[in-house]
This record gives structure tokens, C-alpha cells and sequence, in this order.
């Protein structure tokens, strides 16, 4: 039955009402069960590690740190000065490792390599390994993460 | 009354009940076309005989393993070196995996070369790729859980390589790994997948994929059929199936032949902070696809190589599942042109693998 003014019928209003309750019943589980399939991210804004345990570092050489889940690697320039790196492939997320002696950074997964300076050189990485902000304030060395301030 | 009438008079309480002679009565007399290509009907049921057989050295497994990021490695470890016989077990789920999945890749290329999915047997091959891909998945949820530094690699990257996906690839990357990163987290979340969800599905689809089977018969090649004249057959009860017996024996001495002598190593426990290990592979059925991501340029044109390559392989995915209705007239040139993609198909896996394992 359609009233003579009205766009549609009892019956599409009734429809609609009850199908706009179920869609809202089935989004109301939904969205919290889906909120505890993807746990929330876990990257840490900052790490901080005592300046002393890598003071005595040589030079062309790193040092790993746990950027939170990921490997991280503090690197040690010709020149003394330090890089952070997070020690992860950009290629397929494998955690890659420093050869000092050919002074380039490797990935055993599909054969990806970076220079010194985290430069994808050679194989399949799509990009630089991901630098990390290292500032020296005191007794600490604190890594940040890019746009924390 | 004899014991005999008791039999009769149980059998036909049951009967009443649960109506189950229609189902033995279709079964005796069920027949088994016989031609040249009939020897690929028999790999059906190898695959049934490994996936017993999981099913069977699965349960025993779980038993003592522990999926957690402590636990993992050292509980495999005492399967393999002080629960009685436990090597021979883990072994056994092992190498009756590859069994399964070799048989798997058998049947399907069986039944693409002599088109057996053709009308009316569609969703037959549909139901098929599912239950493929849910064994793949089995595959690679089961690499983990051992938790070396080998199955965590492997897992990193496998894990990795939806995120190439635009939009929804972040997503099932975290859907996979439950979070950012493979943690401890990813490793309860394969047991979960690899013990409760997949089995769940793979039975469900599996009775879908056999009552279909069961429903429309066995295929028979274009050829014969062309020709019209009446194949022979064998009755399914009990010619066939002694015949299947026979080759379930066979497979099985071959398995734990197999077991006995090469059972599979484990390595010290995987450290989430340690590099990769050079000479990392994947489990051999994903040899192909590894390698593939191996030489792919990482620009194309601007655009990142992983993603053309997994938005290749992912086109492929879904052309297989098509395959039935693409292929819509078999004895034409259309379909010797998707037969011989069949044969490209076998040369290009077996190159890319052989590649993989020599470089």
C-alpha cells in the first residue's frame, strides 16, 4: 500500500527500517571483533640507550638495538659520527646485516643490497633503509622515530 | 533368535533411523569408466590417504607442542629427542605435507590437461582451488610453527608479500601477523589457523568438493567421449577400491620409507632481532614463486616491481578459478590453447624451482 504523496510503499519502509537495524546489529559486532583481529601498532616513538656502551664502538661497525619489534642497527661513520638504521628490508621485510668489510648492508632473503649509507644498490629493495633521529643529550643516546618531536 | 538375525535386525534399526542403505546402494553400484587416462582417478584418494594421515600425526603432535615464543622451538625439540618415537611422528606430518601437496598439484593438472571441469563440472574445479590453496595455506602456517630461524624468515616474507596489494595488502599483512611485525603473537596466530580455522574450512569444502564428485560421476577424456561407443567400466565396490588399496599401501611404504630416512632437521630456536640466514628457502611447492620475486626488477616503469608481481601471480590465482568458464569450448583451438598453457605451466615452475635450488 503508497500513500498518494509518499516515494515509496508500507512495505519498502518497513524493509528498509528492519534491514538499517540488522546492517547496524551486524556493524556493532563486527567493529569490535574486528578491533581485536588487528591489534594496535606497536612501533616505539623512541629508544633510549646509555651514550657509554657505544662510545667505544670502532669505526665502520654497528651495534643492534630493539626498535621495539623490529632489529635496529646503530652505525658508526668514518668520521665518528653515528646513523641509525632500522635493520629491516624494504623489500620484503627480512632483517638485513652489516658487512664492514665490503661496507654495504645485506639481505640473505632475496639477495638485497645497500650501501654504506642505506642506499638500495643492487637487487630487488624498492627504497633506502629507514634512518632513525639519533640526538645525544647527556649520558643518553636517544633514537627517535621520523616527525617525533 | 541367531546372531546372524541380530545383525539383520541392527542394521535394519539403523537403517530405519538413519536411511543409510541409499548411500551403500548408490556406492555398489557406482562404476569407474576405463580408458587410457583412468590412472589419474587414483589420485583423488592419495590425497585423502595424506590428509589422514595429517590429520592423524597432527593430533598426536599437539599433544606436546607449545605455541608460544618460549616454548615452541624447545617443545619440537623433546618431540624429536625424548618423547618415544616422536621423531618418527614429526617426520611422518612432514613429509606426508609434500605427499599431499604433490598429489594435489597431480590431480589438478590431471583434470586441467583432460579437462575434466568442463560442464557440468564447474564448481567441482572451483571447490578444488579452494581446497588447493587452503592446503598451501596449511603448508605455510605449518612452517612456522617449529619457530627456527628458517620458518621465522620464511614467514617474514611471506607475510610481507600482500602488503604489495593496493589498499587492502597493509591489512592482511597485520590480519596475518597480528601486528606490524612477526612476533609471538604471529606464531599463536598460525597454530590457531594451521589447528582450528583451516581444518574447519578444508573439511567443510572438502565434503562439498566429494558429494559433487559423487553427484555427477566421473569425467571422461573429450576424446572418448567424441568417439560415443560405450567405455568399459569397473565396478567402484569392490574392484576399484581394493585397486585403490593397493596404491594406498604402495604410497604409504614410500612415505615412512621416506620418514624414516630423511626426517627433517630443526634448527636453534629463531631470534626476532637476528639477521636473515643466507640460503633461505621456502618449502619447495613455493620455490617458483620465491624465485619469481627474486628477479623482479624493483621499478617498473615507476611502479614498484613487487606489486606487478603479486598483482601477477594474484591474477593468476583468479584465472584458475575461472578456468572452467573461460575454457567454454574444450575441443576447439581455444581449448588445445589452455591445454597447452597446462604443459607451459609445468615447464615455467619446474625452471623457476630448478633455478632457485642451483643459484
Amino acid at each position: 500500500m503508497k500513500l498518494k504523496h509518499s516515494l515509496f510503499t508500507r512495505r519498502q519502509f518497513l524493509n528498509g527500517i528492519l534491514g538499517g537495524w540488522f546492517g547496524a546489529l551486524a556493524a556493532s559486532v563486527l567493529y569490535p571483533a574486528l578491533k581485536f583481529v588487528f591489534p594496535p601498532t606497536r612501533e616505539p616513538d623512541q629508544v633510549i640507550l646509555p651514550f657509554s656502551d657505544c662510545e667505544d664502538m670502532k669505526l665502520n661497525t654497528v651495534k643492534n638495538f630493539p626498535w621495539g619489534s623490529k632489529p635496529g642497527l646503530l652505525k658508526k661513520n668514518d668520521d665518528g659520527s653515528y646513523t641509525a638504521f632500522v635493520a629491516v628490508c624494504t623489500h620484503l621485510d627480512c632483517n638485513v646485516t652489516y658487512l664492514s668489510d665490503q661496507r654495504k648492508f645485506f639481505c640473505a632473503c632475496h639477495d638485497g643490497w645497500y650501501d654504506e649509507s642505506g642506499t638500495h644498490i643492487g637487487g630487488p629493495p624498492p627504497r633506502p633503509l629507514r634512518r632513525l633521529i639519533l640526538s645525544i643529550e647527556g649520558e643518553d643516546l636517544i633514537i627517535k622515530r621520523e616527525g617525533v618531536e | 533368535m541367531s546372531s546372524k538375525g541380530q545383525k539383520m535386525g541392527l542394521r535394519s534399526w539403523l537403517d530405519d533411523r538413519l536411511g543409510v542403505s541409499a548411500v551403500f546402494g548408490f556406492l555398489r553400484d557406482k562404476k569407474i569408466p576405463q580408458h587410457r587416462h583412468s590412472v589419474w582417478y587414483y589420485t583423488g584418494s592419495a590425497i585423502l590417504l595424506f590428509f589422514a594421515i595429517q590429520m592423524i600425526t597432527g593430533f598426536m603432535l599437539v599433544f606436546y607442542y607449545n605455541p608460544t615464543l618460549e616454548g615452541a622451538n624447545t617443545s619440537v625439540a623433546r618431540i624429536m629427542t625424548e618423547i618415544p618415537l616422536g621423531w618418527i611422528i614429526r617426520s611422518v606430518h612432514s613429509w606426508s605435507a609434500s605427499f599431499m601437496i604433490a598429489f594435489v598439484f597431480i590431480h589438478l593438472l590431471s583434470i586441467w590437461i583432460t579437462k575434466a571441469y568442463r560442464k557440468p563440472r564447474e564448481l567441482t574445479w572451483i571447490s578444488g582451488v579452494f581446497l588447493l590453496l587452503i592446503s598451501l595455506a596449511f603448508g605455510f602456517t605449518g612452517y612456522l610453527l617449529p619457530w627456527d630461524d628458517l620458518s621465522l624468515s620464511a614467514t617474514k616474507v611471506g607475510t610481507d608479500i600482500p602488503r604489495s596489494i593496493p589498499v587492502v595488502g597493509v591489512w592482511v599483512t597485520r590480519l596475518l601477523r597480528g601486528g606490524d611485525d612477526v612476533t609471538g603473537d604471529t606464531l599463536t596466530r598460525f597454530f590457531g589457523f594451521h589447528v582450528s580455522i583451516l581444518p574447519l574450512f578444508l573439511l567443510t569444502i572438502l565434503a562439498v568438493h566429494i558429494y559433487l564428485v559423487q553427484k555427477q560421476g566421473m569425467s571422461v577424456p573429450v576424446s572418448d567421449e567424441k568417439k560415443g561407443k560405450k567405455l568399459k567400466e569397473l565396478p567402484f565396490w569392490p574392484n576399484f577400491v581394493y585397486r585403490e588399496m593397493v596404491v594406498w599401501l604402495i604410497l604409504t611404504g614410500i612415505l615412512f620409507s621416506v620418514a624414516i630416512f630423511f626426517p627433517p632437521s630443526l634448527e636453534k630456536a629463531a631470534d626476532l632481532m637476528a639477521p636473515a640466514p643466507e640460503g633461505l628457502r621456502p618449502e619447495w611447492y613455493f620455490l617458483f614463486l620465491f624465485q619469481m620475486l627474486k628477479i623482479f626488477p624493483s621499478k617498473i616503469l615507476f611502479i614498484n616491481g613487487d606489486t606487478i608481481a603479486v598483482l601477477l601471480i594474484l591474477l593468476g590465482i583468479i584465472a584458475f578459478f575461472f578456468l572452467p568458464l573461460i575454457d567454454s569450448k574444450p575441443a576447439e583451438k581455444k581449448g588445445k590453447i589452455i591445454t597447452a598453457a597446462a604443459y607451459l605451466f609445468i615447464v615455467f615452475a619446474v625452471a623457476m624451482s630448478l633455478w632457485s635450488l642451483l643459484s
